[in-house]
């Protein structure tokens, strides 16, 4: 049996590659990702920068794979790892880091800090050392397939409440259909209007979908607990249903985790290329707007503004479709200070939002928001990620800010012509 | 037998107290001149009033070259400044200045105020907090208060020791390093003192913008000064830089900037500038950085052991609040007044749970 | 005798280490490179991406340049200085002549050479100081990065001593700097004057393929 830590050192050497390897050799400790991050900016903590997170990660690397570490470390003049070096951290990378990049934008020698603080996960992970939130959202994502424990049998439900309502049929577990549209837990049980708004806008579109009873879930535990082995197997539901559905392309929801592990890194966790297309909702919008398919009337006349989420926005690279949708609807559309690629997070990515006890953290890095909405005096804001909505709509009630948050699709679903 | 002896030995005593004697006029000549040249002066001296009946043919020209009437500048093929110029008269007046005045009066300066520093630590001791460590800071400096702080400090002690060892270097480097390892050094010093010499300029000027704002003199500083700054016990109120810091920024700005412009003057003689204003520039430069040094043992002496407190303002840039209390009470009323009125936005009065971490990483 | 070893078998060493040590360094990079491939479909080309961002690298986002401005103006100070008098320095110019390439070029005059070494020390002064005075830059230094800084500072000192060029002692204290600074070189945080170019490749070549300017 080995100890959390050797298997958490251990899983921190199998991650080192050659962008590992670069990254370290190139960093000078120049501080300047701090002052990209939220949670520094906001606290005024030092060791919430973001390259001081990845110090286990950075130690097990500096140890085992340089001339020197391992010299110093041969002749014992090195301390090795402890067990607090991982637990030490844990608040670090689990309460203090959004994974939201926005430190990798400014690195003035270009470390992808996110991609070094997910391998620290892994580490993490291995170890032993997850919040409890964020433990019991993979076991539920296993166990019922979805983070927040729901089962088909509550996406079923949500159908037939769209039936009794709205009069609309969601096609589930349609074969052949031209897309397969995945959920967040969210867009089932919270923002319901989500499924209206594209069944709406679908059926005026023309275009065939589906939902999957099987597997719907859209967000991924495994990836924001950072174990690839989880990640994996959420994955493979996915392709199953696709393949058992003959599904071409795949509709990641307003989730921006979902979107950037489907569409970037899920075909890197499985080591294999899809066997379908991946699109963001903004972008099949967009599609379906230059293709002459989706066609709006009216406007929407509040002055709002668009929050970036990170996943989407930054990495994701869907940045002008939510724009143009927008442009389309809402002539009072105005952008805030820091945006598009060098937006502020919501301050609830990378599994913050999941974890309780960051809670306090969490709302404390909002001010950052609150003084970019502040200068814009918008009662209105849009965004395209469900997670980023929860987490807004918290830090407002928070602020006691009146300001409304809704999601594009529903903007645009109400303005259809 | 013993007769001829006797004879030999008279005849080799004779030789050698002939050779001594010669070997000691040998040695002995070239001082003749000396010695003759000594009276002459003597007799011109004694008579300096009264002209010489006859004179030398050259005299006048030796006059005009040794500029003994009055200041004059011949004509030369040679293009440059000066260059008219055989013999500087004001030359000698400035190595008198600099070997008589200078250097001597400089050291006695400094080891004057060292010996009164010294005494004061052994009189009083280190000054503890009133009242231990309060846990509250208290943020006294930014963090481009400290780096332009910090970066003066490092130029101007680099200036200072090459300075110093320029001046002084030959009374303590040469009998250490010898006569070729002092020619080297001060070869190093001067290189290094001219190279380095004009970001001092930069370092005052940054100390002027971001530290002027605070030390205007006002009527407080006058209760200060007379209470002594209270060194010698009972209580003066202070804002956020009492009197005595006061004087020493202002010290800093006059004679840093003489320094800055006659070290230029000195350093770029390429604008046309004389001997005599190299001389003067030279005088100048010599006395202001004597006067800062010898300052800045007392600057030094305060901020780190005379005053318990003092010196982590300027490494972290926080302060006890106590220290403030007690030396600055007036800056701290200020700061926690506005510090009440901004909550929410960033603290002034920060609790020492965000004190900035200062413990470094190591390998 | 120091000056020969100096001269001699010491730079020879020094010189050997620097490159093997650099070489050895980038290509464990990009050894390891080749075993990853990335199965996402790209949007934009990785190539571009990895350019781009090896250009963009050089100047700060307006959205933090407020906050960095010291680092970015005396980080420019320092290497922009750095590398005027590394490269086109006269003495500089006729050693590497001499010892290394063979050819000589063009070199800026003296006061060139003065006012590039005066900028070089300011920024390096200042991004030090920097290091030490800023919470975040305090916590996060290794001994590595001072010592590097160190090295370079007395590279640089003793270059200016040895300015005068009275004598060969200030000249061989000068190139004994220069050796320890090469040998410490590949080893070091220093590795970032080539590491930059990678890893800000890498980090293009992700963003760069789903459409993202760095």
């Amino acid at each position: 049996m080995s100890t959390p830590l050797e298997r958490g050192v251990d899983m921190l050497k199998s991650q080192v590659d050659a962008r590992v390897e670069s990254y370290f050799s190139s960093c000078t400790h120049c501080g300047v990702c701090a002052e990209a991050c939220l949670f520094y900016t906001e606290t005024d903590d030092p060791r919430y920068t973001p390259i001081y997170k990845t110090e286990p990660l950075r130690k097990v690397w500096q140890q085992n794979f340089t001339l020197w570490g391992k010299l110093s470390t041969s002749l014992g003049l090195s301390k090795p790892m402890t067990e607090n070096d991982l637990s030490d951290w844990e608040t670090l990378v689990y309460d203090g880091c959004s994974m939201c990049s926005r430190c990798t934008m400014v690195c003035p020698v270009g470390i992808d800090i996110a991609y070094l603080i997910r391998k620290v996960k892994e580490g993490m992970a291995a170890a032993g050392f997850v919040p409890e939130g964020l433990q019991g959202a993979s076991e539920r994502a296993l166990k019922f397939g979805s983070p927040m424990g729901l089962t088909s049998k509550g996406l079923l439900s949500a159908v037939g409440q769209q039936k009794k309502e709205h009069d609309i049929d969601i096609p589930v577990d349609v074969v052949g259909a031209e897309y397969l549209v995945m959920l967040s837990s969210n867009e089932v049980v919270l923002y319901t209007e989500f499924l209206t708004a594209i069944s709406k806008i679908f059926s005026a579109a023309g275009i065939t979908w589906t939902v999957s009873s099987k597997y719907f879930e859209a967000t991924n535990t495994g990836v924001q607990m950072g174990d690839s082995v989880i990640a994996a197997q959420l994955l493979e539901r996915l392709l199953e249903v696709a393949t058992e559905l003959k599904i071409k392309t795949v509709v990641s929801p307003e989730c921006g985790h979902a979107y950037t592990t489907f569409r970037w890194d899920g075909p890197n966790i499985l080591g294999r290329e899809l066997p379908f297309n991946v699109v963001h909702i903004m972008e099949l919008l967009d599609q379906l707007r230059k293709d002459g398919k989706l066609k709006t009337t009216g406007s929407f006349d509040e002055r709002l503004t668009y929050h970036d989420p990170c996943n989407i926005s930054r990495r994701g690279g869907v940045l002008e479709q939510p724009r143009n949708l927008l442009n389309q609807v809402a002539p009072n559309f105005v952008e805030m200070n820091d945006k598009k690629e060098m937006n502020w997070c919501c301050g609830g990515g990378g599994g913050v939002s999941s974890n309780e006890r960051a809670e306090p953290l969490r709302l404390q890095v909002f001010n950052v928001k609150k003084r970019q909405l502040d200068e814009l005096d918008v009662t209105t804001m849009v965004t395209a990620c469900s997670n980023c909505r929860t987490m807004l709509e918290e830090g407002l009630e928070e602020n006691e800010m009146d300001i409304e948050v809704v999601s594009i699709t529903e903007l645009i679903a109400d303005h259809l012509a | 037998m013993t007769g001829i002896k006797d004879k030999k030995s008279a005849r080799m005593r004779k030789a050698v107290y002939c050779c001594v004697l010669s070997l000691l006029f040998v040695l002995a000549a070239p001082l003749i001149p000396y010695v003759i040249d000594a009276h002459a002066e003597d007799v011109t001296s004694s008579k300096a009033n009264k002209p010489v009946a006859l004179q030398h043919p050259g005299i006048n020209l030796w006059n005009d070259v040794r500029q003994r009437n009055e200041v004059t500048q011949g004509s030369s093929q040679v293009k440059g400044v000066d260059s008219g110029i055989l013999i500087n008269k004001t030359g000698e007046d400035w190595r008198r200045f600099r070997m008589e005045m200078l250097m001597p009066y400089g050291a006695y300066f400094m080891a004057a105020i060292v010996t009164a520093i010294v005494l004061f630590f052994l009189l009083r001791g280190k000054l503890r907090l009133p009242g231990g460590r309060s846990g509250e800071l208290v943020c006294r400096f930014t963090l481009n208060q400290r780096t332009a702080h910090w970066f003066a400090v490092g130029i101007f002690w680099l200036l200072g020791i090459t300075g110093l060892i320029l001046l002084y270097g030959r009374f303590v480097l040469i009998p250490l390093l010898g006569a070729d390892g002092f020619s080297i050094t001060a070869s190093a010093c001067k290189e290094m003192h001219n190279l380095i010499g004009p970001l001092f300029l930069l370092a005052v000027l940054a100390l002027l913008v971001l530290y002027i704002k605070d030390n205007f003199f006002n009527r407080d500083d006058i209760t200060w000064i007379t209470k002594g700054g209270g060194m010698f016990g009972g209580h003066v109120s202070a804002a956020r830089f009492n009197a005595g810091e006061k004087t020493w920024f202002w010290l800093v700005m006059i004679f840093g900037f003489l320094l800055c412009i006659t070290g230029l003057i000195l350093d770029f003689s390429v604008f046309g500038q004389g001997r005599e204003i190299m001389a003067l520039s030279h005088v100048i430069h010599g006395i202001s950085a004597l006067i800062l040094i010898t300052v800045s043992f007392g600057h030094i002496y305060l901020g780190t052991i005379g005053v318990e407190g003092t010196l982590e303002g300027m490494t972290t840039g926080y302060v006890d609040a106590n220290w403030a209390k007690s030396h600055h009470d007036l800056w701290y009323e200020e700061m926690s007044a506005t510090a009440e009125e901004q909550q929410g936005i960033k603290q002034s009065v920060a609790s020492s749970s965000t004190k900035p971490a200062s413990s470094p990483a190591g390998d | 005798m120091f000056e020969q070893l100096v001269d001699g078998i010491f730079w020879n060493i020094a010189l050997i280490v620097f490159f093997v040590g650099v070489t050895w360094r980038l290509i464990t990079v990009l050894v390891l490179r080749s075993k990853r491939i990335d199965y996402s479909v790209a949007r934009n080309s990785g190539v571009s991406g990895a350019i781009m961002a090896n250009i963009r690298g050089f100047y700060p986002r307006k959205e933090v340049s407020g906050r960095i401005r010291l680092q970015v103006i005396a980080g420019y100070m320092f290497h922009l200085g750095f590398f005027v008098v590394l490269f086109f320095a006269a003495p500089h110019v006729k050693f590497i002549a001499q010892n290394i390439t063979g050819f000589t070029y063009m070199t800026i005059p003296y006061w060139g050479f003065i006012v590039a070494s005066e900028i070089a020390f300011a920024g390096l002064i200042l991004l030090w100081l920097h290091r030490l005075l800023n919470p975040v830059t305090r916590l996060i230094s290794k001994r590595s990065d001072h010592i590097a800084t160190i090295l370079v500072f007395v590279v640089m000192l003793t270059g200016c001593m040895a300015l005068g060029e009275a004598s060969s002692e200030l000249r061989v204290l000068h190139r004994f700097s220069v050796e320890l600074l090469m040998v410490y070189f590949p080893f070091s945080a220093l590795m970032h004057a080539f590491m930059f170019i990678p890893s800000r490749a890498f980090t293009g070549v992700l963003l760069g393929r789903r459409g993202v300017n760095v």
